[in-house]
């Protein structure tokens, strides 16, 4: 019995997905972040995401029609979700991914009017749609090529798939999502994958000096201190302008560190413990898995503390 | 002697250092989801029957440098150091300091604050220590 529907599900499968794959995926990733806030949990009578009752019941108009309202806006629901930035098309894949996640299907030629760079307003707008229940094909499993680590899909999820939200509360709903913010600041590959030094500098983020005051500067204090290392690691500089632009000196002196140079023990194991460097690289400042950024003087050259 | 009982000692914190760092990459594949920085504080949350407190730092420090809250208004680098409660907050201290109405949205919004999953102990999320720690005892399982 179970096996027989598994099939059917497997053959339609087979049909439908080549169609919409790469379709949904994107779909996925612009609903996670422009549309989740109100179609997961129904906020103002918008359609849930899983709900087949909900998806059957506006398709009735045919998917051309939804996804008009959908671009133009109706009613509660703002036009493109309220943001303008996503292209015609991430709609409509967001639009495919509910569709999937729903099980209800679009009628096949419907959701092919839009590969086509749109000539003419779209065909026939009443298409009938077709309800069927489809089951992803699982992708085959033999070999991940990085078995470790987290793909980048994993990374800054959004707060109610974080594991820390309560999914069943409502706050996780309303917060937003880091993706949301990220996608305009500068990368990095670690941490929350936000080079916050480049984003800064870059005038990207303009973070207040005081709680209410705008126009208050940090005194950006421009000394490094380079500590040797012995062995093959290269030299740690530690530079006090990057610091200075965030921190206080009452921050690290002297509860820290002694403010003169080489006064300090510091070694790695302490860092990855989370004391000295540690106190803040490895918990909100990037982490210490960014070896280079630290330990970024190579030896030979000669060992001077540049004093700016 | 004592130059070598020293060399000795480097070696092995070296040694604990890469053994760390081994173990610490093998345990970023955990499915500990939560995004880097993000402090669930859970003192007296739950005992009070409140979800715990989830403090977001990445949103924060596009709005603030550290400095704002880990110097003028005096939270300690310490998850749950601070022994903040609603008192303290709608007077006007910690969280309240801001989140009164004029600077941020007040503190009527409890759910925006108490938005953790139930049973998560106080601590950063995404930190290295976590992440060697959860070799025996994973902190959140999905
Ligand atoms: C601010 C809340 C909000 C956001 C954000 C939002 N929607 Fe909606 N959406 C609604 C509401 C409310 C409705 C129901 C409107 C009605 O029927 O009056 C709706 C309806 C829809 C419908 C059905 C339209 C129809 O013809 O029945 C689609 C499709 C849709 N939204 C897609 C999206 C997509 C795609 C996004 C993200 C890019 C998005 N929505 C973001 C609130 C939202
Ligand atoms: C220095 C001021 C300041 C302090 C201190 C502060 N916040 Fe905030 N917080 C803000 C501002 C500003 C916002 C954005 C408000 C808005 O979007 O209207 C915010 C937003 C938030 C949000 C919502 C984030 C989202 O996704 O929209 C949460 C949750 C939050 N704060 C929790 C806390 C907690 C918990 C504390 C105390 C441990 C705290 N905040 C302390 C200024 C502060
Ligand atoms: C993020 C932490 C941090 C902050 C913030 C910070 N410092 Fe430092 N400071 C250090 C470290 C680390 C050293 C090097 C100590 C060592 O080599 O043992 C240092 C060294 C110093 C020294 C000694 C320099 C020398 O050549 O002997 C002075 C002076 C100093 N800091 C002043 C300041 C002042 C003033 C501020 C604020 C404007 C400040 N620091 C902010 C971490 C910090
Ligand atoms: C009190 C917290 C704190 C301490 C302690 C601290 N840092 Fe930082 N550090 C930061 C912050 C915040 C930044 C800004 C970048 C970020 O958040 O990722 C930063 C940035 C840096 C940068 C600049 C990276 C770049 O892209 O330009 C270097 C290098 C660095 N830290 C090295 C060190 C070293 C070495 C130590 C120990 C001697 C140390 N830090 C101690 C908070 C700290
Ligand atoms: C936050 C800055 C920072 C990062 C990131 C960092 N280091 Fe270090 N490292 C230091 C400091 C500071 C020292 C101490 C230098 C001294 O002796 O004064 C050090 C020392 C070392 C030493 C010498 C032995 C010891 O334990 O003191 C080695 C080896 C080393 N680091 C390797 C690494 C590797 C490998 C990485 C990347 C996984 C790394 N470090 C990342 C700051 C950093
Ligand atoms: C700005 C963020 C914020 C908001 C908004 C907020 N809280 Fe809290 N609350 C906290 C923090 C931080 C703690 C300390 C958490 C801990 O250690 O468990 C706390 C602790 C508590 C506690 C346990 C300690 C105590 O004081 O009894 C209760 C109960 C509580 N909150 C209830 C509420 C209620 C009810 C609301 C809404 C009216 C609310 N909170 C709104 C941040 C907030
Ligand atoms: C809006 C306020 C706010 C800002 C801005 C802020 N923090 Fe925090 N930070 C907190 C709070 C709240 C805690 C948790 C304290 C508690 O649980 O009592 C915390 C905790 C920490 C901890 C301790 C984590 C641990 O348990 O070891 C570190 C380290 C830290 N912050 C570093 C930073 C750095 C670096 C910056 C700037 C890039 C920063 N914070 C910006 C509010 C802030």
């Amino acid at each position: 019995m179970k096996s027989i529907k598994l099939l059917t599900a497997l053959i339609v499968a087979l049909f439908t997905y080549n169609a919409s794959a790469a379709d949904v995926a994107n779909g996925k990733k612009v609903a996670d972040i422009s549309c989740v806030a109100c179609h997961k949990a129904g906020v103002m009578g918008a359609p849930k995401i899983g709900d087949k009752a909900d998806w059957q019941k506006r398709m009735e108009k045919g998917l051309v029609g939804v996804e008009k309202n959908a671009l133009n806006g109706l009613n509660s629901m703002p036009a493109k979700g309220g943001n303008p930035t996503l292209s015609d098309n991430d709609i409509k894949d967001a639009i495919a991914y509910f569709l999937d996640s729903a099980g209800v299907r679009a009628a096949a030629n419907a959701s092919k009017a839009k590969a086509k760079p749109k000539a003419k307003p779209a065909p026939t707008p009443v298409v009938k749609a077709v309800v069927k229940t489809v089951k992803k094909p699982k992708k085959s499993k033999v070999m991940n090529f990085n078995r470790l680590m987290k793909p980048p899909s994993e990374w800054n999820p959004p707060p109610f798939e974080d594991g820390i939200h309560d999914p069943d509360g409502e706050g996780a709903y309303m917060l937003q999502p880091p993706r949301e913010l990220f996608t305009n600041l500068e990368k990095s590959s670690s941490g929350n994958r936000v080079d916050w030094v480049k984003t800064l500098n870059n005038g990207l983020i303009a973070p207040r000096w005081d709680k209410a005051d705008d126009t208050k500067q940090p005194f950006v204090m421009d000394l490094n201190i380079v500590r040797e290392v012995k062995g093959s690691m290269p030299n740690v500089v530690y530079p006090h302008k990057q610091h200075t632009q965030w921190l206080d000196c009452s921050n690290c002196h002297p509860d820290i560190f002694i403010p003169k140079k080489g006064a300090n023990q510091i070694s790695m194991a302490a860092i990855l413990m989370g004391e000295k460097c540690g106190v803040c690289h490895g918990k909100v400042a990037f982490p210490v898995s960014d070896c280079r950024k630290c330990h970024s003087q190579n030896k030979k050259k000669p060992l001077v503390a540049s004093r700016k | 002697m004592k130059i070598k009982s020293s060399l000795k000692l480097k070696f092995s914190a070296l040694a604990l250092f890469v053994g760390l760092f081994f173990s610490f990459n093998l345990f970023t594949a955990s499915p500990a989801h939560a995004e880097y920085g993000d402090v669930v504080i859970n003192n007296f949350s739950e005992e009070a029957g409140m979800r715990p407190v989830v403090f977001p730092h990445w949103f924060h420090r596009a709005r603030f440098r550290c400095k704002v809250c880990h110097a003028d208004l005096g939270f300690k680098f310490e998850a749950g150091g601070n022994e903040i409660d609603m008192l303290k907050i709608i007077d006007g201290e910690y969280c309240g300091a801001c989140h009164n109405g004029e600077i941020a949205w007040a503190v009527e919004n409890c759910n925006l604050c108490h938005s953790g999953t139930p049973d998560t102990p106080t601590q950063v999320h995404g930190s290295t220590v976590q992440q060697l720690v959860s070799n025996d005892k994973k902190p959140e399982q999905k």
